[in-house]
C-alpha cells in the first residue's frame, strides 16, 4: 500500500506523542474513523477539547493523514501486516500501532460499504408486483379468451428513497421467454460460482 | 505388509470409517469393518449417492445382495481383478488388501487435488468470487423496506451484501487541502500561512460541501499525488542525472522553458488571429501580452475591457491632456455605454495617430544614429592613415638625416641589422624553450579534465545501474515476501498427520534392501553359471577320459584275463558312478518340488477354505429356511 511522501509525512506527526499525547490517541482515532463514516460527525475532531492548547496546524495535518491512510487502506483491502508495517515506517510506537489495527478492524465493513456506495449503477430491481388479467372478447371477435399478465418491476434509483415503478404487460409465452432468460442468467451464476 | 495396513488404516479413519484404535492391521477386520469400510470408500469415490446401506443387512438373502452390489460397483471403478460378493462376506486378507488398496489408491487423488490447486492471486481472486457469489445466489429475498441504505447482513460471522442501489452517490471529488511540513523544523513555514493553517483551514473531514464527496476528493488527492511523485521519479532518473543539473536547477529550467513555450504560442496565435480580422479584442490580447512578458509572474491579467481602458487612460494621460472627460453624468446606463464607447473610439484614434507619430520619430532616431555610426566609422579611418602617414613621414626623415654621412652610416645600420637579426634568433630560442614545457602542461591539464569528465560518466552510469539493481531487489524481496505469506497459509493449511519423513525413510530402506537383494542374486546367478560350466567341464572331461581309458584297456582287454578284469570293474565303476550323479541331481529336483509345494500349501491355507466353507453352508441352510418362511407367508396371506 502506497501512501504518497506528503501524506506519510503527516501520517507521522500523529505518531509522534509530542503533537498527540499518548492519552488522547484512542479518541483521536475514534473520531478520525467516525468521521470519514458517519456524516454528522464530519466535524467531531473539533469538539475534541484536549487539542486546543496543542499546536492546531499539526493536529490538523496528523488528522488529515491518519483519514488518508484508513481510507487508502479499506479501499485497497489491506490486512492488519500491511498496515502494520506502513505504521512502523512511519515510526509509530508498537502501542499505537496495536489501537489502530484494532479499530480499522471493527470500522472496517462500514469503510468498505461507505466505499462501495461511490459509483454509478442503472435501475437495480428489488420487488415485483403481478396481476393476472383474462381478455374476454373485443369488438371484432365473440370470444378471445386469453390470459394477460400485467407485471410492475420495482426498481431502486442511485440516491432516492422512493421506488421507482417499470410497468408492462404481456402474453402467457412473451412471459416464459423472460422467465426462461432468467433462469439462463441464473444458470450462468451458479456455472461463476462453481469456478 | 504393516505399513500398507497402517496406511489404509489411517485414510479409512480420515474418510470417516468408525475403526477402532485396536484394529492395526487387515487381519482383525471383520466382515462387517470391511462391508462398512468399503461402502464408505465408495461414497467418497462417487461422491453420489449410493444405494448401499452403510452396515451389513441381517437377512442373508439382503447380505447376498448387498456383497453383489458391492463388488459391482469396484468393478465399475475399475479394478482389474476378480471380485464377488464372496470377497466381503468370506473375506480373505490377501484379496481384501488388494480390494482396499484399489479403493483407497482411487480416494487420496480426490481429496488431495483439493489442496494441491495453485495459490496464484488470480486463482485466489477466482475462489472469492465464486464463494462470494454462491453466497449471495443462495441468500433469500428480503423487501426493500426492511433493509437500511439497501444492505443486508448475513451469516455466522456476519457479512454484508448490497442488495440495492439507494445509497449510491456520484464520485464527485473536489480539492482537499491540509497542513504540510508543520513537523519538520529545519523549513520554516511562512507567519500567514501558520495562522490559516492554525485558524482557518477545516479540518479535511470537513472540506466538502457534501460529506458523500470526502472519500472521493482524499482518494482522488492521493492518487494525483502517487502519479506526480512517479511521473517525477522516472522524468529525474531518465533526463534529470542525465543532464547533471541540481534538482532546483533543473526544475527552474524546465519552468522555463514551459514559460517560453507558453508565450510563444499565444503569441502566434496572437498574429494568426490579428490578420483574421483587426478587432478591438486583438489589441486587448496585445496588451495582455505586453503585460505577461513584463512581469515575471503570470499575474491576473484578466480584466474587464473596461479596466483595460481605464488603464489607458490613466496611462495617455500626461501625454494627451485633451481627452474628452465629460463633466455631466449621462443618466441611463444606455448612455453611459455609448459615452464609454465614444471615449474609446476618440482614445483609440488618438492612440494610432500618436503611434503613427511615434513610428515617424522612432524612423528618423534610427536614421540619424545610423549617420552617426558611419561618421564614427570614417573617424576611426582617417585617424589609421594618419598615423601610418607619420611613420612613413618618420622614417623618410630619418633617412634624409642620415644620407650626408651615407657610407659610415650604412655600414653601421648594417651592424645594428645584424645585431638585432641574432637577437632575434636568441629570442625566437628562449621563447622555444619556454613554449615547450608550456605545451605540455597544457596538454598534462587537458588530459586531466577529459578524464574527470569521463569519471563522471562513470559514476552517472554506475548510479544508474544502483538504481536499477535497487528497484530490482526491491521487487524481488517483495515477491518473496509473498511467497513466503503463501507457503505459510499452504503449510497452515495441510495436515500434519501422515509424517512424510517416516515414509520417505521407510522407502529408502526398502530401495537399499533391495539393491542389496538384488546383487545377492545377481552373485548367486554368476555362482551357479559357474559352477554349470564346471559341471559341464567335468562332465565332458569324464566322457573323454573313459572314452580313452575304454579304448586303451579294451584294446589290452583281448589279450590279458586281469586286463579284462579291470575293464569290467572300469565299466562298473561308471556306471555305478553314473547313478550316483543321476541321483543327485534327482535329489537337487525334488528338493525344489517339495519347496514350491510348501508354499502352495501355505498360500492355499490363507484362503481359510475350511472355515468359509462352514460359513457358507450355513448361510445355505439360513438363506433356504427363510425362503420356505417367505414361501409360507405368501401361502397364508394367499
Amino acid at each position: 500500500m502506497e501512501l504518497p511522501q506528503s501524506m506519510q509525512d503527516a501520517l507521522t506527526l500523529a505518531g509522534e506523542s509530542i503533537h498527540i499525547p499518548d492519552a488522547q490517541f484512542p479518541s483521536f482515532v475514534e473520531v478520525a474513523f467516525r468521521g470519514v463514516i458517519n456524516s454528522n460527525e464530519r466535524n467531531a475532531i473539533e469538539n475534541l477539547k484536549e487539542f486546543t492548547s496543542k499546536d492546531p496546524a499539526a493536529v490538523k495535518e496528523a488528522y488529515a493523514g491518519l483519514v488518508a491512510m484508513v481510507i487508502e487502506a479499506a479501499k485497497q483491502d489491506t490486512d492488519i501486516e500491511s498496515l502494520s508495517s506502513l505504521l512502523e515506517d512511519c515510526k509509530f510506537p508498537p502501542e499505537r500501532i496495536k489501537e489502530v489495527s484494532e479499530t480499522y478492524q471493527k470500522n472496517k465493513p462500514a469503510l468498505q460499504i461507505l466505499l462501495g456506495s461511490v459509483g454509478r449503477t442503472p435501475a437495480h430491481i428489488v420487488d415485483v408486483d403481478w396481476r393476472l388479467d383474462y381478455y374476454v372478447k373485443n369488438n371484432h371477435m365473440e370470444k378471445v379468451n386469453e390470459a394477460v399478465y400485467l407485471i410492475t418491476l420495482k426498481t431502486e434509483l442511485p440516491s432516492q428513497k422512493e421506488l421507482q415503478e417499470v410497468q408492462f404487460s404481456c402474453s402467457q409465452e412473451q412471459l416464459q421467454d423472460l422467465v426462461g432468460k432468467l433462469k439462463d442468467a441464473c444458470k450462468c451464476l451458479e456455472r461463476i460460482s462453481q469456478g | 505388509m504393516e505399513e500398507v495396513d497402517k496406511i489404509i488404516i489411517v485414510s479409512l479413519r480420515t474418510i470417516g470409517c468408525d475403526i477402532e484404535d485396536e484394529i492395526a492391521s487387515l487381519k482383525e477386520f471383520s466382515t462387517e469393518l470391511i462391508v462398512s469400510s468399503a461402502v464408505q470408500c465408495i461414497k467418497t469415490i462417487l461422491k453420489q449417492d449410493v444405494d448401499l446401506p452403510n452396515t451389513l443387512p441381517g437377512g442373508m438373502s439382503a447380505r447376498f445382495r448387498m456383497g453383489t452390489g458391492l463388488a459391482n460397483y469396484i468393478q465399475e471403478l475399475g479394478y482389474k481383478g476378480e471380485i464377488g460378493y464372496q470377497t466381503f462376506l468370506y473375506s480373505n486378507e490377501s484379496e481384501i488388501r488388494k480390494v482396499f488398496m484399489f479403493l483407497v489408491d482411487r480416494l487420496p487423488k480426490d481429496t488431495v487435488e483439493t489442496t494441491e490447486e495453485p495459490m496464484g492471486s488470480s486463482a485466489l481472486l477466482q475462489r472469492a468470487i465464486a464463494s462470494t457469489v454462491l453466497r449471495q445466489m443462495n441468500s433469500p429475498w428480503i423487501s426493500p423496506n426492511l433493509k437500511k441504505d439497501s444492505i443486508t447482513w448475513r451469516g455466522k460471522p456476519p457479512m454484508w451484501q448490497r442488495e440495492g442501489s439507494c445509497a449510491m452517490c456520484n464520485y464527485h471529488a473536489s480539492k482537499m487541502k491540509f497542513p504540510s511540513g508543520t513537523g519538520d523544523l529545519t523549513k520554516k513555514v511562512p507567519k500567514e500561512l501558520k495562522s490559516y493553517y492554525c485558524e482557518c483551514l477545516p479540518y479535511i473531514t470537513n472540506q466538502t460541501r457534501n460529506h458523500k464527496d470526502t472519500a472521493p476528493s482524499i482518494l482522488e488527492e492521493i492518487a494525483s499525488e502517487i502519479s506526480a511523485q512517479l511521473e517525477w521519479e522516472n522524468e529525474w532518473n531518465s533526463q534529470g542525472l542525465a543532464s547533471r543539473l541540481s534538482e532546483q536547477e533543473y526544475k527552474a529550467k524546465k519552468r522555463q522553458r514551459i514559460q517560453k513555450r507558453l508565450a510563444e504560442t499565444l503569441r502566434q496565435d496572437f498574429k494568426r488571429s490579428q490578420e483574421a480580422s483587426s478587432s478591438r479584442s486583438a489589441q486587448d490580447l496585445q496588451q495582455v501580452l505586453d503585460k505577461m512578458g513584463s512581469r515575471t509572474s503570470a499575474g491576473k491579467t484578466k480584466g474587464s475591457r473596461f479596466t483595460h481602458t481605464e488603464q489607458l487612460v490613466f496611462a495617455k494621460d500626461e501625454v494627451v491632456s485633451q481627452i474628452g472627460t465629460e463633466a455631466e453624468k449621462p443618466h441611463t446606463e444606455e448612455e453611459l455605454q455609448k459615452k464609454r464607447e465614444e471615449e474609446v473610439l476618440g482614445l483609440k484614434e488618438e492612440l494610432e495617430s500618436l503611434s503613427s507619430k511615434l513610428d515617424q520619430l522612432d524612423l528618423e532616431v534610427k536614421k540619424y544614429s545610423a549617420g552617426v555610426k558611419q561618421m564614427e566609422e570614417e573617424i576611426t579611418t582617417q585617424t589609421r592613415q594618419n598615423v601610418e602617414k607619420e611613420e612613413n613621414y618618420k622614417v623618410k626623415k630619418r633617412t634624409l638625416d642620415l644620407l650626408p654621412d651615407a657610407e659610415n652610416n650604412i655600414a653601421k645600420l648594417q651592424g645594428i641589422v645584424d645585431s638585432s637579426a641574432q637577437k632575434l634568433v636568441t629570442l625566437a630560442n628562449q621563447w622555444e624553450k619556454h613554449r615547450v614545457p608550456l605545451i605540455e602542461q597544457y596538454r598534462e591539464l587537458k588530459e586531466l579534465n577529459s578524464k574527470k569528465e569521463s569519471e563522471a560518466e562513470k559514476k552517472l552510469e554506475e548510479i544508474k545501474v544502483f538504481r536499477q539493481k535497487m528497484k530490482e531487489v526491491a521487487d524481488d524481496a517483495r515477491s518473496k515476501e509473498e511467497m513466503l505469506k503463501h507457503l505459510n497459509a499452504e503449510y497452515n493449511s495441510m495436515n500434519k498427520d501422515e509424517k512424510r519423513s517416516g515414509y520417505t525413510k521407510r522407502m529408502m530402506e526398502i530401495m537399499s534392501s533391495i539393491k542389496k537383494q538384488r546383487a545377492g542374486i545377481d552373485k548367486v546367478l554368476t555362482d551357479t553359471k559357474s559352477i554349470q560350466k564346471e559341471i559341464n567341464s567335468l562332465s565332458g572331461k569324464l566322457d573323454r577320459t573313459f572314452t580313452v581309458t575304454d579304448e586303451l584297456i579294451f584294446r589290452d582287454a583281448k589279450r590279458d584275463e586281469s586286463v579284462k578284469k579291470a575293464y569290467r570293474y572300469l565299466a562298473a565303476l561308471h556306471e555305478s558312478c553314473e547313478q550316483l550323479v543321476q541321483t543327485v541331481a534327482d535329489t537337487g529336483v525334488i528338493m525344489r518340488e517339495i519347496r514350491e509345494l510348501e508354499d502352495q500349501i501355505e498360500n492355499e491355507s490363507k484362503n481359510k477354505v475350511l472355515s468359509n466353507l462352514e460359513k457358507i453352508t450355513s448361510d445355505y441352510q439360513q438363506m433356504k429356511k427363510e425362503n420356505q418362511s417367505m414361501v409360507e407367508k405368501i401361502k397364508h396371506k394367499s
